[in-house]
């Protein structure tokens, strides 16, 4: 019996992982979130004393956390798309559960925080930084729990064995989808909660 | 029946996975210094670019896409941090 190989490219040479529709999709994410991360910045350029000052107030050791639990959560799919092109069905549900248990850290992190400020009495009409602040995690946080419910789909499915080391693009799509959520993360951590 | 071995780009992930964990840990150690200015921020905004461009090129594997897909989220990237560096000087004024 000859050893089977790995199928490294399940889609067409030169396109990226995945269904091709999710990268529009992720470029359309990026452009808003692109959008967001200027006007903050221009923002802040009017208000640099009001936003140094707010920012002092936010809870650091949460986002640099949850820049962690997202890079780690990343990190587990990669080992899931890479199980699953090993034909390790059960395997890459597993690593896919744990990515999605990270995502649960990550909300229930954010749920403190968002808390914390809601029962200190701010709000989006606090100032112009909090309507950032508070607008820009929300908008990320809603694109978490949207990643999450992708990685459930696709986990249930790895669990029932509808993935193969051949066809495996629902992997690859979801996987691609949650990197753009970890990357977002990346930027919003040192812009919001960092640079002053 | 035998399985297959490791896809050749667990590895390098692995490498990057800890090196954007150490990474984030200097930015993070930055803000608790309360270090600010033009340098810290260049200094910070030029490490998120290349932990972007890490996750960009290994986890989402665009180092294996064609030319434009890579030029694509690289403009990004140059976009989004040529903006938040020039609103950062404007703030200086």
């Amino acid at each position: 019996m000859s050893t089977p190989s790995i199928v490294l490219h399940s889609h067409k040479p030169g396109s990226p992982p995945g269904d091709l529709a999710i990268w529009f999709f992720i470029f359309a994410e990026l452009l808003a979130f692109g959008i967001f991360f200027g006007s903050y910045a221009f923002s802040r350029a009017h208000h640099v004393e009001l936003f140094n000052q707010s920012q002092l107030l936010l809870n650091r050791e949460s986002g640099a956390i949850n820049a962690l639990v997202l890079i780690t959560s990343s990190y587990f799919v990669v080992r899931a798309v890479a199980a699953i092109k090993q034909g390790l069905d059960r395997e890459c549900a597993n690593w896919l559960a744990a990515a999605i248990g990270l995502g649960c850290v990550f909300v229930v992190i954010k749920l403190f925080e968002f808390h914390a400020k809601f029962s200190a009495g701010i709000s989006l009409s606090t100032n112009t930084f909090y309507m950032f602040y508070l607008s820009l995690t929300i908008f990320h946080f809603m694109h978490v729990i949207l990643g999450m419910v992708i990685l459930a789909a696709v986990m249930l499915k790895a669990r029932r064995g509808g993935y193969t080391p051949e066809e495996h693009t629902g992997v690859e799509t979801g996987a691609s989808y949650w990197h753009m959520v970890d990357l977002v993360w990346v930027v919003l951590f040192p812009l919001v909660y960092v640079i002053r | 029946m035998n399985t297959p071995p490791q896809p050749h780009f667990v590895r390098p992930c692995t490498r990057i996975w800890l090196a954007l964990i150490t990474l984030t840990a200097v930015t993070y150690s930055i803000g608790e210094a309360g270090l600010g200015g033009k340098n810290i921020m260049l200094l910070v905004l030029g490490i998120t670019l290349l932990k972007s461009q890490m996750i960009a090129s290994y986890f989402m594997g665009l180092r294996k896409a064609s030319p434009m897909w890579r030029i694509i989220m690289a403009s990004w990237l140059v976009i989004v941090g040529g903006m938040i560096a020039s609103a950062y000087l404007m703030g200086l004024q």
